[in-house]
C-alpha cells in the first residue's frame, strides 16, 4: 500500500479467525488505521489482496463492497459520529437506509444496544454534548446494530483517562465474548491492548513482524516487540527511523 | 543568458500545457462526480426505496431557497433601478425612454436574473456546502457513513445538488420580478411612464422563449453550483486549513465557471437559434 511515494504496508500478511481478538499494535504512523480502512474497502491497496469470508474485498464492485460493509461494523478513533444527529439519529441511521425495520423496531434496537454500552440516557443528545468517552461508547454501539461479524476497533482507549479506558475495554471484551463478534483493534496503548487482545500482531516497516498470544507475546525476542513493550529509547526503532530521516 | 531566454517557451508552454491538464482534469472528475451521483441515487430508486430523507431535501432547499430571498430580491432590486435609471437618461435624448420596461424585462429574465442569482448562490450556499461536507470529511463522518454501506453520494450530495437545481429557476424567477418592479418605480418616478403602461410594454417585449432560456440556464447553474461544491467539500485533504481553502476554491471555481457557461450557453443559442 502506498501514499504517493511512501510506501506503508509491503509484504503485509495476517489471517484473523472467528471469534478472535486480534490486537495489532505499532508506532504512530506505522499503517495500523490503513490496515482498517483497506479491510472496510474505503482504501484500495496498489497490490494483494484482502478477502473477508468468501469475498475478495479488493475485487468487489461498489453496490457489493456496500452489501459487504454491512456485515463490518468500525469504530473510528475520534468517533465519527454525525455532528448534526442526536444519538438516537445517529444509531439509527444505518437501520434506516439500511433495513425496512419500522421505527418502533428501530427504536428497540437503538434502546438495546445503548443500554449494552450505557448510554440509555443520551438519546436526545447531540455529539457535541457529550465527552470523549460518550461520544467512543455511542460510536460503538452505533457499530453493533446491524450485528456485525467483524468490528474493527481504531485506536478505541486513546485520549481517554485510565478509567474510561478501561470501561471501553471492558466493553469490547464483553460485547466479543456476548455476541461472539471477531474484532481487530489497532492500538498502541500497551494496558489496552493486552486487556483486549486473544492475539497480538506486532506491525513494523510495513509487515507483520511477530503475532502470539498476549503472554507469548509478552516474552518476545524479537528487539523490536522488546523495544516497543518497554518503551525502551534504545533499540532497532530509534536507530531505524534515524536512518530514515538521514536518508532523506 | 541566450540559453535560459531561448528555454522560456518551452517553460511556458510546459506550465500552460500543465495548468490545461489539471483544467481538464478537474472538469472530468467533476463531470463523473455528478454522473456517479445521480447514479447512485437512481439505483436506490430501483430497488424500491427512497434515496436521501425528504426532511433532508426540504431543509436545504429551505435554506437554499427560501433564505436566499431576501438577499436575492434586494440586490436584484438595486440593480434593476440602477439600470433603469442609467438607460433611461441615455434614451430619454433620444425620446426612446418607453423602451427601458423591456430593456429591464428582456436583460433580466435572459441574463442578468440567472447569471447574479448564479454569483449569489455560489457565493452564499456553494460556500456553506463545501465548508459543511469538508468539515464532514476532515472529521471521517463521510468515511463513517460509506463504511456503514450507505453510499455518500446518494445521501449527503444528492439532496443538496437537486435543492440547488429545483431551487435556482425560483430564485432566478424573483430577481427578475424585483428587477423588473424596481425599473417600473425608476419610470414612473424620472420618465412619467405609469405602471399599468410599463406592463404593457413588458408584456409586449419579453418572448416566451426569453423566459425559457433563463430558466433553463437557472437549472444548469444550480447543477453547476452544487456540483463543484460537493465535489470540493468531499475531496478536502489537510484539516481545517483544507476546509478554508476548498470553500474559497469552491467559491471562486463556481463563479467562473457559471460566467463561462453562461458566455458559451449564449454563444450556442444564438448561433441555433438567432433572434
Amino acid at each position: 500500500m502506498q501514499f504517493e511515494e511512501k510506501t506503508v504496508l509491503d509484504g503485509f500478511t495476517l489471517k484473523v479467525e472467528p471469534e478472535e481478538r486480534l490486537v495489532v499494535m505499532g508506532q504512530t504512523g506505522s499503517g495500523k488505521s490503513t490496515i482498517l480502512r483497506l479491510i472496510l474497502g474505503t482504501l484500495r491497496p496498489n497490490s494483494g489482496s484482502i478477502f473477508f469470508k468468501q469475498f475478495e474485498i479488493t475485487r468487489l464492485g461498489r453496490r457489493k463492497l456496500q452489501r459487504v460493509r454491512r456485515h463490518i461494523g468500525m469504530v473510528y478513533q475520534y468517533s465519527a459520529l454525525l455532528s448534526s444527529r442526536n444519538v438516537r439519529d445517529n444509531m439509527a441511521l444505518p437501520l434506516e437506509e439500511l433495513t425496512d425495520k419500522s421505527r418502533a423496531e428501530i427504536d428497540k434496537i437503538v434502546d438495546e444496544k445503548l443500554d449494552l454500552v450505557g448510554m440509555k440516557d443520551a438519546k436526545d443528545l447531540l455529539p457535541a454534548e457529550l465527552s470523549g468517552g460518550m461520544r467512543k461508547r455511542v460510536s460503538i454501539a452505533r457499530a453493533l446494530v446491524l450485528e456485525p461479524e467483524l468490528v474493527l476497533f481504531d485506536e478505541p482507549s486513546a485520549g481517554l483517562d485510565p478509567v474510561i479506558a478501561s470501561v471501553i475495554d471492558e466493553l469490547i471484551i464483553s460485547l466479543s465474548e456476548k455476541s461472539k463478534v471477531t474484532s481487530i483493534t489497532v492500538t498502541h496503548e500497551m494496558d489496552s491492548a493486552f486487556r483486549i487482545g486473544t492475539r497480538m500482531a506486532m506491525l513494523y516497516q510495513g509487515k507483520i513482524i511477530e503475532q502470539a498470544e498476549p503472554e507469548e507475546f509478552k516474552q518476545s525476542e524479537n528487539p523490536v516487540v522488546a523495544q516497543f513493550l518497554s518503551g525502551s529509547t534504545e533499540g532497532p526503532i530509534l536507530e531505524d527511523s534515524q536512518d530514515a530521516i538521514t536518508k532523506k | 543568458m541566450n540559453m535560459a531566454n531561448a528555454r522560456q517557451p518551452a517553460v511556458i508552454a510546459r506550465g500552460v500545457g500543465q495548468i490545461g491538464r489539471n483544467f481538464l482534469r478537474e472538469v472530468g472528475s467533476l463531470f463523473w462526480f455528478i454522473v456517479h451521483t445521480f447514479e447512485e441515487t437512481l439505483e436506490r430508486i430501483q430497488q424500491g426505496r427512497v434515496p436521501f430523507h425528504a426532511t433532508s431535501f426540504f431543509r436545504h432547499t429551505e435554506r437554499a431557497g427560501v433564505d436566499s430571498v431576501p438577499l436575492v430580491g434586494l440586490v436584484s432590486f438595486f440593480l434593476g433601478l440602477t439600470m433603469a435609471l442609467l438607460t433611461g437618461y441615455q434614451l430619454q435624448r433620444f425620446g426612446t425612454e418607453r423602451l427601458i420596461p423591456g430593456l429591464v424585462a428582456i436583460g433580466f429574465t435572459r441574463e442578468l436574473g440567472p447569471l447574479l442569482t448564479g454569483i449569489m448562490m455560489a457565493a452564499r450556499i456553494g460556500a456553506a456546502f463545501t465548508a459543511e461536507l469538508g468539515t464532514m470529511q476532515v472529521t471521517e463522518e463521510v468515511e463513517a457513513i460509506e463504511a456503514m454501506g450507505i453510499g455518500p453520494l446518494r445521501f449527503l450530495v444528492a439532496p443538496r445538488l437537486l435543492a440547488l437545481f429545483f431551487l435556482m429557476p425560483c430564485l432566478s424567477t424573483v430577481s427578475n420580478v424585483a428587477a423588473i418592479f424596481a425599473s417600473s418605480l425608476i419610470c414612473k418616478a424620472y420618465f412619467s411612464i405609469a405602471f399599468p403602461y410599463f406592463f404593457d410594454l413588458v408584456k409586449d417585449a419579453l418572448l416566451i422563449r426569453d423566459i425559457i432560456t433563463g430558466i433553463l440556464k437557472s437549472f444548469l447553474f444550480g447543477l453547476l453550483i452544487g456540483g463543484i461544491a460537493c465535489y470540493r467539500g468531499l475531496t478536502v485533504k489537510g484539516g481545517a486549513a483544507g476546509v478554508g481553502t476548498a470553500t474559497t476554491s469552491s467559491v471562486v471555481t463556481a463563479i467562473t465557471a457559471v460566467i463561462g457557461f453562461d458566455t458559451l450557453y449564449n454563444i450556442v443559442y444564438t448561433t441555433f437559434y438567432p433572434t
